[in-house]
């Protein structure tokens, strides 16, 4: 008993050691793992900020935090940086419909410190996480998954899942051809001057042929 | 402490010194974050300066109990060893959440050491010993049966629980051998609460030859070693793996498991020593309206284990779908909205279940009605 309970005081000495050093290496390798070097002065603000707002609160950044919001550690690799801005500055506005955040009437310099921020943490090294998808996203046209990465279905419905706020685009295929969809796209008000449709110009250009090449395909 | 010692407590208008600050921050922290004064991270929101006021409490307490231990020395017992490296552990853990670190990935690189090491460290060795504590004041059974596991109990507990939070380092930014020996570790964490669950079942079956007064505390206590064992053993280790987190990480999944292991290893046993304590304190028969407590008990128990499974449920729909799918948060979030109403109503009966406790809980607390009524001290019979 007596040698039992030795060897086990030791072991768990050994072990708080042994966590020790690799929390010495760990804190080394994690320099590189999250570029540490490019921690600016505006990531900083964006980090300050994001606990002043109390983000994590609803999202999950990481995968750690509330479950009530989407996970943030890769947006801004997702949505890109016109979209975080607009979003930041009016979330209502770009996504209009569901689960809502709140509006905390952000200054352009915060919005630009967060972004910046998110824009850092986007590029950690997290091992792969979180996974990339393995079933319908793969076999989706392009187009349909940038549809749905643009959050484009909270308004507009394609065979029946998605919003009404917007036209069914079930459709959109028989009714405008390429050009038409690409310039909605770019600039909704060229179709209807008080359209409520935020523009996608930002998007990569490939985004948006692909998008467009969908779209004409419903028929 | 001042029980197992059989002593009384160093200082008495230290430890009220003591309650009145912790209330106070507490109470400020709470208030404070409805108007979102907040320090921004989960578990620890508590602003800094609260943080400061909290450690400052600690030292006092630790600084009261450790007198209390060391004017008591040569009665030492291992129950009392074990709580008192529990507590300081606890205490120095919580040091590590206080800073604002600038790199998010270091920031909660430190934040687990207080958020794993806590429910997966001190706290372990802390609810060890208030095990074994009501276990012998509670069973009869000798204190050499009851104590006989504790110290090998705490050395596995830390032995795999310190490595063991390495699975909170797979995604975080942190090098890649966590996942190998985040894994290899935490997976060994529920050896430890399986002894404790073999423990308190032993002592148990013993005390059937004994006379025993207090069936409420031991059926509190047995039935938090077993939720302890599901909620932490079972639920924790089902998702401990790399291979299954990645998948897992950060879902309704681990909400389960939070819920289950945190209500079993800590909620059901303060309230297993709430039963132990107050009839000591009041004098009453710790025994009287069994409907009221059976009713308590069961509420809050069914209660909570159906929200733990329909959260279970959500998790692994969130995680077909979103993780495995590819399919969009908020999307995913309209298809678990049915296990979000199960949740709410096991969350309102739950409500009605502490009710019901706080209820049982005062009836046992309450004084001798003649004592309150004559306003002097009645001679409290011994149990
Ligand atoms: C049945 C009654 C309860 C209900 C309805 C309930 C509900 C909730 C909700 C809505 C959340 C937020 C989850 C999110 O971030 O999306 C939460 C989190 C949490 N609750 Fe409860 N709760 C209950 C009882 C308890 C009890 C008794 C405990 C402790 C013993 C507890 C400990 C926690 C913890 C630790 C978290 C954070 C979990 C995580 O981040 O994974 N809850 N709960
Ligand atoms: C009584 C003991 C325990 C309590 C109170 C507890 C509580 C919790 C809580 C509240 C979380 C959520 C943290 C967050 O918000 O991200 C969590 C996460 C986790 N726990 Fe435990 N736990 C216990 C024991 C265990 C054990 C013994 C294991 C493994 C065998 C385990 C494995 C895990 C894992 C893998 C996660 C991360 C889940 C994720 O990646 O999202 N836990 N635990
Ligand atoms: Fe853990």
């Amino acid at each position: 008993m007596h040698a039992t309970r030795l060897t086990l005081v030791t072991a768990t000495l050994i072990s708080a050691v042994i966590f020790l050093g690799m929390t010495i290496d760990s804190l080394r390798q994690m320099r590189t793992r999250t570029h540490a070097d490019q921690i600016s002065q505006e990531v900083i603000a964006g980090k300050r900020l994001w606990q002043h707002y109390d983000c994590n609160d609803c999202h999950t950044i990481l995968g750690i935090g509330g479950y009530y919001a989407p996970d943030v550690t890769k947006s801004y690799s997702i949505r890109g940086e016109a979209w975080l801005r607009q979003f930041l500055k009016d979330p209502a506005r770009i996504y209009p419909a569901g689960r809502q955040m709140p509006n905390f009437h952000l200054e352009d310099s915060q919005v630009g410190a967060l972004v910046v921020y998110l824009r850092w943490v986007s590029e950690i090294d997290t091992n792969g996480w979180p996974p990339d998808p393995q079933g319908m996203a793969r076999q989706e046209p392009v187009g349909h998954r940038i549809f749905l990465a643009q959050h484009c279905n909270t308004c507009h419905a394609i065979g029946g899942t998605g919003g009404t706020l917007a036209p069914d685009l079930t459709h959109i295929g028989s009714q405008k051809d390429k050009d038409w969809i690409l310039a909605q796209i770019n600039n909704p008000r060229s179709h209807k001057l008080d359209s409520i449709m935020p523009s996608f110009a930002q998007l990569p250009e490939t985004d948006k042929q692909g998008l467009a090449d969908y779209l004409v395909s419903l028929k | 402490m001042a029980d197992e010692l059989d002593t009384d407590i160093y200082s008495v208008r230290l430890a009220r010194f003591q309650l009145w600050i912790l209330l106070t921050a507490g109470v400020t922290a709470i208030v404070g974050y409805l108007f979102h004064w907040s320090f921004g991270m989960p578990f620890l929101e508590q602003p800094i300066i609260i943080k400061l006021v909290i450690v400052i409490a600690a030292l006092i307490f630790l600084y009261n109990i450790a007198m209390t231990m060391f004017t008591n020395h040569h009665t030492l017992t291992r129950t009392t060893a074990t709580l008192m490296g529990g507590m300081v552990m606890l205490s120095v853990m919580f040091l590590f959440g206080i800073p604002f670190v600038p790199n998010l990935s270091t920031q909660y690189y430190w934040w687990w050491w207080v958020i794993h090491l806590w429910v997966e460290g001190a706290w372990e060795l802390i609810a060890a010993s208030l095990v074994a504590w009501s276990l012998i004041k509670l069973t009869g059974v000798s204190r050499k049966t009851v104590e006989g596991w504790v110290f090998a109990e705490v050395a596995l507990v830390l032995l795999t629980g310190i490595i063991g939070t390495g699975h909170h380092y797979y995604w975080i930014g942190t090098p890649h051998y966590w996942l190998v020996w985040g894994a290899i570790f935490s997976a060994a964490e529920p050896i430890p609460i399986v002894m404790m669950l073999v423990d308190a079942v032993r002592d148990l079956l013993k005390a059937r030859t004994l006379p025993i007064v207090n069936t409420l505390g031991l059926a509190w206590l047995g039935a938090s070693a077993f939720v302890h064992f599901m909620g932490a053993g079972v639920w924790g280790f089902g998702q401990t793996l790399p291979q299954i987190n990645r998948w897992t990480h950060g879902t309704q999944i681990t909400a389960s498991h939070g819920h289950f292991a945190f209500w079993g290893a800590y909620g059901m046993l303060a309230i297993a020593l709430m039963y132990a304590i107050l009839p000591e304190i009041s004098g009453r028969k710790p025994n009287g309206k069994q409907a009221l407590s059976f009713a308590a008990f069961m509420s809050l128990n069914f209660s909570m284990i159906f929200m733990v499974m329909a959260l279970l449920i959500a998790g692994i729909v969130q995680v077909y779908l979103q993780r495995v799918m590819g399919m969009d948060f908020l999307e995913v979030q309209s298809h678990l909205r049915i296990w979000f109403e199960v949740r709410l109503v096991a969350g309102c009966l739950f409500t009605v279940g502490c009710g019901l406790l706080l209820w049982d809980l005062f009836r046992l607390a309450a004084r001798q009605p003649a004592a309150a009524v004559a306003g002097e001290p009645v001679p409290v019979p011994a149990i």
